[in-house]
């Protein structure tokens, strides 16, 4: 179920990453967001683990299979942020 | 003692002559300006917002608008995405370098993002992603002489057996902190141009270099890609103070 938290991770994607022509309505909470899915590379996990640190205090190891993870889809972006936010 | 012919001096020496006497031929421009006057030359784009519709959505949104111009022009003379390119600016994206700066100084942290985008051949970069190009992408910064340099780096690939080069210089405005130190343009504008060696056709002209006299290089100042430009409209003529050049361009 999309939930607060879901829907402002889905602004902090799509505005961190300039993406045009995205909608929060066009990311799926359980569809890959990189490479497949909503199609995000390598310097956009770069780009989204710096905004997860300015914004929520979340610090992760670069190349960490944890990390990986994490960044499968918005759900388990949102599950991260709820576990581990300090702001 | 007889002296061959062919030993690597005189080769050298063969080969500079013919580098001093070979002329480039224009093939074919494009242009971009924003704010200027249009005039009815096709080749020439006044757009404010350039679509940058030759770069899929998800390259493009890393573009500025110089970018998404380059990019556009660069695939409309090379559409095969054969040609070796060559990208001149003299700033680079200056703007973007000092916003870096500041982040760097405020925040301790920097957009990977806007730093991938920063560096000097980035535009060629996410245009060879783009168009599949491998060929030879080269960017140079020389300090005022980025007509000359360009010229004399597509000689030099043509001379090595290329069939046409293309050539970009782009520049953007200097940001407001250093805009009273040098000067830069007053608004982003980019040319490109597709050179070879081939006979000039009815479409194509010769490109001539020569001495600039005392009297051109009175009062002109190193070209920007807008002196290019009304250049290639036949509206003044274009010269490099700094290697005391003019080129010339002959139907």
């Amino acid at each position: 179920m999309a939930n607060a938290l879901e829907l402002e991770l889905k602004h902090l994607i799509i505005d961190t990453l300039e993406l045009e022509d995205v909608t929060p309505d066009d990311i799926d909470r359980d569809e890959p967001l990189f490479v497949e899915g909503l199609g995000l590379d390598s310097i956009d996990a770069l780009e989204l683990g710096l905004a997860l640190q300015k914004t929520y205090g979340i610090k992760l190891e670069a190349d960490s299979e944890e990390s990986r993870r994490h960044f499968n889809n918005l759900k388990s972006l949102a599950a991260l942020v709820e576990a581990r936010r300090v702001t | 003692m007889p002296v061959a012919l062919t030993t690597p001096e005189n080769k050298m020496l063969g080969t500079k002559r013919l580098m001093n006497t070979a002329s480039l031929t224009l093939e074919d421009w494009r242009a971009w300006q924003p704010g200027r006057s249009p005039t009815d030359d096709p080749r020439l784009s006044t757009d404010e917002r350039p679509s940058g519709a030759s770069v899929p959505a998800m390259l493009r949104r890393r573009l500025n608008d110089t970018g998404r111009a380059v990019c556009d022009m660069l695939a409309t003379l090379d559409p095969n995405a054969e040609c070796v390119l060559l990208h001149a600016s003299r700033h680079g994206d200056a703007e973007r370098t000092l916003d870096m700066l500041y982040a760097l100084h405020e925040e301790g942290a920097l957009s990977p993002a806007r730093f991938g985008m920063s560096v000097h051949n980035a535009v060629l970069g996410v245009h060879s992603i783009a168009s599949g190009n491998r060929r030879s992408l080269q960017a140079i910064a020389a300090s005022g002489a980025e007509v000359s340099a360009l010229f004399s780096e597509a000689l030099g690939y043509l001379m090595d057996g290329e069939k046409h080069v293309v050539m970009v210089f782009s520049d953007a405005p200097i940001p407001a902190r250093f805009a009273d130190h040098t000067p830069g343009p007053s608004t982003m504008t980019a040319v490109v141009l597709r050179l070879s060696l081939t006979s000039p056709s009815r479409s194509s002209k010769t490109l001539i270099a020569q001495s600039a006299s005392a009297t051109m290089l009175e009062h002109c100042r190193p070209p920007q890609p807008d002196d290019v430009i009304a250049w290639l409209l036949d509206e003044a003529p274009l010269v490099c103070p700094l290697r005391r050049r003019t080129w010339r361009l002959s139907s």
